[in-house]
């Protein structure tokens, strides 16, 4: 008796899982830097636009895919074409490198929700040195917040090269990330169902009450009138229209085979349309308003550090000079400083050096994106909030329902065509099948938790995913289009849930996204080309500073292995379906005739 | 005050008032100091006075009402306070509660799956024995079986109640 495919119990459940997938760390901490670096204002046209030509489109085919063939990434590629189940096999080496490193983000939130609770935040002053007269040295020099992070939470080592032991905190706070993701995956759709709802609605009140909160802080106008301010002149910029692309991309998830996987616990008639503009239109509006909120936070740091470097200049030009205390203010300060410099030629000489150019404009120029935005800057702007316990275990709840979030989907990529295969599913119950899965990514994810696993992080964000993504979801598109064929295609669906298929998803599938990432696909590969070695920063805890290194060959080895081993998945397996068939047409059929 | 803190200083206890002697007042309060050896008649070193004051730094603060950061003496660094440290970091209690918690729920999630296996196991086999007796009153002509319809999992409908139940007994 075959055991009926898992359902979502309503179809709010799978819209939410949908939502709580894409929407993830990548609105919050990638899409502010972008809009930042190209054009504030000027940046949502080229996104718009991508959206509705590329987004939309490409989601709702995954969706379609997985409703359709009701079975994970590998069954539903081997439907669509025997030949073609390396694409589902490249999918799940993809997901499975995402999940190794992805919850180590999560085990770095947890890290930080845990100190939130102390008065003062950890962050906020530098430790003592031996003789207690000052500061550690490397506080003194980098900030107190880039202290924490690259001394206290990462131990990190100078350089790549030197990968040290396992911290046993972060080793910690991982294994704690990986049980908090196993109890949501443990009973497939019916745990991950009920806990969608949480990670899919909680993130929007809290980014409401940051909302709130940011806007009302001192001087967020700046920052918010600084982002939106458009630069039309970057719509001309192509980086601008390839960045809004790639964002598009990988926002949404597509390729990674989670979106086929929750799809196939779909009801055939599920109106997958209708939920693919819904998720998309939903993803692309959280990340515009992540991007309000950090702009409102941005803002109020920069005039927070702004007054203060106004502070000290005001301080020392006092001193020197013994002035009136408040006779100085920020207001006169130029006024002064010139008379000074007229009446007192030689002193002013003297103390000029130490005279910081406090300009509220380079302050707002420092674009961060990645895990500096999340635990630096953002940790430096809550610093300074009043009540700041309450606004850190705030904010790092949230990083941590929208990274529990995306890791419920990737997961489901690698368990669902396990579960779906009957050779593994009938020795071991789903349960077991997960807890293996998320002891194997624990255990690999020590590797992150070493000295130098920072920097083994960042090659698993830039390089893991990135190319093998384009090539899989280009192979996916044309695999549909021209393989199986589009019009047998919309005849499924039509069967599947009644509607006809519109002439705009045909349009799209058929021609202009292929078109695009086939694009975008020669872009990063020229990219990688012209730009030689590749390079990456690396902490220098004498300056309290990055610099730029070069990757040793080792690094840039495994950085090839990332890539070629999910891209080589395709190839090799429609080669090793082909010789089977070869092989197995040799010897004669078998199975008797009815 | 300043006589004070030399006085606490070993060899130095008989340092007066009229040892300490002041330069360069300015109207902002601020000046310079030297301590004189009383029987040498030269300044001391700077690095003792140094060490001295930031001993009984706290005192001379409190006698002024002011404190480190509004009574500043040049190049005498200020002791800073350490943050207090406690025996057991915070975060590990909480880390320990939460991670209890999560393990519980996975275990009492991973123990009603069990059960819920069990039970599902015990149901089938059940119904598989019912069927072999249906089997076996399968009635074979001609070597074709013939459908039972009546003993196949034959489903009773209620709407139809039957006849001798409804007529009151005779």
């Amino acid at each position: 008796m075959e055991k009926t495919r898992p359902l979502w119990a309503t179809p709010l459940q799978f819209v939410f899982a949908c939502i709580s997938y894409a929407v993830g760390l990548g609105n919050v901490w990638r899409f502010p830097y972008l809009c930042q670096m190209y054009g504030g204002g000027s940046f949502l046209v080229p996104y718009i636009i991508m959206l509705v030509v590329e987004g939309m489109p490409l989601l709702y085919l995954e969706l379609a895919v997985g409703q359709r063939m009701r079975q994970g990434s590998i069954g539903a590629w081997r439907t669509v074409s025997p030949y073609l189940s390396g694409v589902g096999v490249a999918s799940v080496v993809v997901s499975f490198f995402l999940c190794t490193y992805y919850n180590v983000i999560n085990a770095w939130a947890f890290w930080y929700l845990f100190h939130s609770f102390q008065d003062p935040l950890p962050w906020s002053v530098c430790p003592l040195n031996g003789n207690r007269t000052g500061y550690v040295e490397e506080c003194e020099k980098a900030s107190s917040t880039q202290y924490f992070w690259y001394r206290k939470t990462l131990n990190i080592s100078p350089s790549i090269q030197e990968s040290g032991a396992v911290q046993w905190e972060p080793a910690l706070c991982l294994v704690l990330a990986w049980l908090v993701v196993y109890l949501c995956i443990l009973r497939g759709t019916e745990s991950t169902g009920k806990v969608v709802y949480f990670t899919a609605l909680l993130p929007y009140c809290v980014l409401f009450i940051y909302l709130v909160r940011g806007l009302t802080l001192h001087g967020a106008t700046n920052g918010l009138l600084y982002m939106f301010t458009p630069k039309m002149e970057q719509l001309a910029n192509p980086k601008a229209w390839i960045n809004a692309a790639t964002q598009i991309f990988f926002s949404l998830g597509l390729g990674f085979g989670s979106l086929i996987a929750f799809a196939s616990y779909n009801e055939p008639s599920n109106n997958c349309q209708k939920h693919a503009i819904i998720v998309s239109i939903i993803n692309s509006s959280t990340s515009i308003f992540a991007s309000i909120v950090t702009f409102s936070i941005y803002g109020f740091k920069a005039t927070f550090n702004y007054e203060s470097c106004l502070n000290k200049v005001i301080l020392l030009l006092t001193n020197s000079f013994d002035l009136e205390d408040g006779f100085l203010t920020a207001n006169n300060l130029e006024q002064v400083k010139d008379y000074l410099a007229s009446a007192y030629p030689s002193k002013y000489s003297e103390v000029f050096p130490q005279i910081k150019n406090c300009s509220l404009e380079s302050e707002l120029e420092t674009a961060v994106q990645g895990t500096g935005l999340a635990f630096i800057v953002y940790t430096e702007a809550i610093k300074n909030m009043k009540v700041s316990q309450l606004w850190s275990v705030l904010y790092f709840f949230m990083l941590l329902l929208l990274g529990i979030g995306s890791m419920l989907g990737n997961t489901a990529a690698i368990l669902t065509p396990l579960t779906d295969s009957k050779v593994i599913s009938s020795y071991l119950p789903k349960e077991a099948i997960s807890g293996l899965v998320c002891l194997a990514n624990c255990a690999i994810g020590m590797l992150f938790t070493m000295k130098a696993g920072s920097y083994w992080f960042d090659i698993f964000n830039d390089y893991a995913a990135t190319l093998s993504l384009l090539l899989i979801v280009l192979v996916e598109t044309v695999a549909v289009c021209y393989l199986y064929g589009l019009s047998r295609f919309e005849s499924d669906l039509k069967a599947m849930t009644g509607h006809a298929l519109n002439w705009y998803w045909k349009a799209m599938w058929g021609g202009v996204s292929p078109l695009l990432i086939i694009s975008l696909f020669i872009f990063y590969l020229s990219d990688y080309i012209i730009t030689g070695t590749l390079q990456y920063q690396a902490w220098d805890a004498a300056q309290g500073q990055l610099v730029t290194k070069d990757y040793p060959p080792h690094a840039l080895a495994v950085i090839g292995l990332l890539v070629a081993s999910s891209i080589m998945c395709i190839p090799l397996v429609a080669l090793g379906t082909l010789i089977t068939r070869r092989l197995r047409r040799g010897d004669p059929d078998p199975a008797p005739v009815a | 005050m300043v006589a004070f803190s030399m006085r606490k200083v070993p060899n130095r206890e008989t340092t007066e008032i009229s040892h300490v002697l002041l330069c360069n007042v300015t109207q902002r309060v601020s000046f310079w100091f030297v301590v004189t050896d009383p029987s040498r008649n030269h300044t001391l070193p700077a690095v003792e006075v140094q060490s001295a004051i930031r001993m009984n730094r706290n005192r001379i603060n409190n006698a002024f009402f002011l404190n480190d950061q509004t009574l500043e003496f040049l190049r005498i660094p200020s002791t800073l306070a350490p943050p207090t440290d406690p025996s057991v970091p915070i975060w590990i209690i909480i880390f320990g509660v939460i991670f209890c918690i999560v393990l519980v729920a996975t275990m009492l999630l991973i123990l009603s799956g069990i059960q819920q296996h069990r039970r599902k196991h015990k149901g089938p086999s059940e119904m598989e024995d019912t069927e072999d007796k249906c089997e076996n009153v399968i009635t074979i002509e001609n070597g074709i079986p013939c459908d039972p319809l009546d003993m196949k999992g034959g489903h009773i409908n209620d709407a139809f109640v039957t006849e001798d139940e409804r007529l009151t007994p005779l």
